[in-house]
């Protein structure tokens, strides 16, 4: 049995123990949960009726920092789920690499860590024989990093372009089809909780281009920066300029872009039937391959749909786990 | 790339076939010619010949391959001009704007401007010849960094 700890019991991290706790990926059980206050460990498993709506009122509760978990009870495997940092990647980047570091597997949503130090971080589980996967850092559920990784590694991923942001692909499409202003759509976005209370990150592109970062970087070989990635964001995106490209039988999109320019997020023209061009909180990414030509995929890129990623990297450790044994 | 290449044919069988060998072999895909028998001088046809190529070093080889074999190139011009629309959000001075687009070797071949004083938006249809979108995409960023706006391309 590999023993699975979950560090970041939020949105995901909650929706994930329930997965595991029932038992939904053979071969793992759930042994430990953590948040910002402490853990909870049992090393025979937590069933369903343990996990706590709060982990600091659960039965067990150790008032410790996740790190002791990590370092004390030599699980197989981490989730990483605590939040996105971009100016450091913490506290995501210090369990990682201590997870890594143990000889853990690690599996993680959190962009942080992975878009900042991808090439320490898959270096490392290089060298100690352990996997990195994140999946879910990039467009939720939809499968683009092991699409590439499993279908696509011969032939050559040239360029690729996306919508990989769901709140602003939102507030733009309700721009779009009603005719609102960008602060109603956002405000609208925000009721709905689909925008966050404080949204500028995505509103300013810094989101999108940090997954840019992470797919160039990890299925194109290269190794750049945030600091490389041109940045524009949506706020000034109007409604006479959504009006405008309307007339032409476009619209206005976020798009990152990797290509011969390098890395770049901006609002950009789109036709209204480029297979990209997807509405609401859907996000698309198209790859361009040398032989294959081009490939466009479409999904639900946040929300519970992400557990979908996270699960399957899990059965992934299984997988190879099983294949070293 | 749209390519029309313009050649002094000597009135006299198999030079054409010679010529068009050069392109074949450069990977050129001949769409039309035009013998401009109205334009005989001194023993020469002048020769249009429209042809897709597949990139501008394909064109260099086919053009010194043509010369090589003893036929002059009189013109290479390239056809193919991208039309891509743009809009800038915000204040804009368009003199400035056109002028640029204009040194650039571009058109503008349709304007409109929305949203009056309160909103300011322009869209531009611009016609580029080909190669040379980047550049002027390039310089039109700036502009709009300077006027604090913001262009929008296609893409
Ligand atoms: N939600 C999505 O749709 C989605 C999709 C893709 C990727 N992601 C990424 O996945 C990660 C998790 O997202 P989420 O929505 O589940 O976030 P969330 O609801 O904000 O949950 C974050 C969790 O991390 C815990 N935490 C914070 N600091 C910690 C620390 N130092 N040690 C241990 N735990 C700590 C928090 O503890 P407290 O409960 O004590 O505050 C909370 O339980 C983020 O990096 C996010 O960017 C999310």
């Amino acid at each position: 049995m590999i023993k699975c700890i979950i560090v970041g019991y939020g949105f995901l991290g909650k929706r994930l123990a329930r997965e595991l706790a029932a038992g939904k990926i053979a071969g793992v059980k759930l042994a430990g949960i953590a948040s910002s206050k402490g853990y909870i460990y049992r090393a025979d498993g937590l069933a369903h009726e343990d996990l706590p709506e709060r982990i600091d009122r659960a039965r067990g509760f150790e008032e410790a920092p996740a790190s002791e978990m990590i370092r004390r009870e030599l699980a197989d495997l981490l989730v990483e789920l605590t939040p996105t940092n971009i100016e450091s990647g913490e506290p995501g980047l210090s369990h990682i690499r201590q997870a890594l570091e143990e000889g853990m597997d690690v599996v993680t949503a959190n962009k942080g860590p992975i878009a900042l130090a991808f090439e320490e971080l898959s270096s490392l589980a290089e060298e100690r024989g352990s996997l990195l996967l994140y999946e879910a850092t990039v467009g939720g559920g939809i499968p683009l990093i092991s699409l590439q990784k499993r279908c696509l590694m011969a032939d050559e991923l040239l360029s690729l372009r996306g919508i990989l942001n769901g709140t602003t692909n939102y507030i733009l499409s309700r721009m779009h089809f009603e005719e609102m202003t960008f602060e109603l759509a956002l405000r609208e976005a925000q009721m709905l909780g689909i925008a966050e209370r404080d949204p500028t990150l995505d509103l300013e592109g810094v989101d999108t281009a940090l997954k840019l970062l992470i797919l160039a970087n990890s299925l194109m070989g290269l190794r750049k920066k945030l600091s490389e990635v041109k940045i524009r964001g949506i706020t000034k995106v109007t409604s006479e300029a959504i009006a405008a490209a309307k007339e032409s039988g476009m619209t206005i999109k976020l798009i990152g872009v990797v290509g011969e320019n390098g890395l770049s997020v901006a609002p950009r023209l789109i036709r209204l039937n480029d297979p990209l061009c997807v509405h609401g909180t859907l996000n698309a990414v198209n790859f361009n391959h040398r032989i294959l030509g081009n490939l466009t995929i479409i999904g639900e890129g946040a929300g519970e749909s992400t557990v979908s990623a996270l699960l399957n990297d899990i059965y992934e450790v299984v997988r190879a786990r099983s294949r070293r044994l | 790339m749209r390519v029309r290449l313009t050649l002094a044919l000597y009135d006299r069988p198999g030079v054409l076939l010679r010529a068009l060998q050069e392109i074949a072999v450069n990977g050129g895909n001949i769409i039309s010619i035009i013998h401009r028998r109205d334009r005989i001088t001194s023993g020469y046809v002048p020769v249009s010949i429209n042809v897709e190529f597949p990139d501008a070093a394909s064109l260099d080889r086919a053009k010194m391959g043509i010369e090589g074999a003893g036929i002059p190139v009189i013109e290479a011009e390239t056809l193919e001009k991208a039309i891509t629309t743009m809009i800038i959000v915000g204040c804009v001075d368009v003199e400035t704007l056109l002028k640029r687009v204009q040194e650039l070797g571009s058109r503008v071949a349709a304007l409109s401007m929305t949203g009056g004083a309160a909103s300011p938006c322009l869209k531009l249809v611009v016609e580029t010849p080909s190669g040379k979108l980047r550049p002027l995409v390039d310089v039109l960023e700036k502009l709009a960094e300077e006027w604090n706006a913001l262009l929008i391309t296609e893409g």
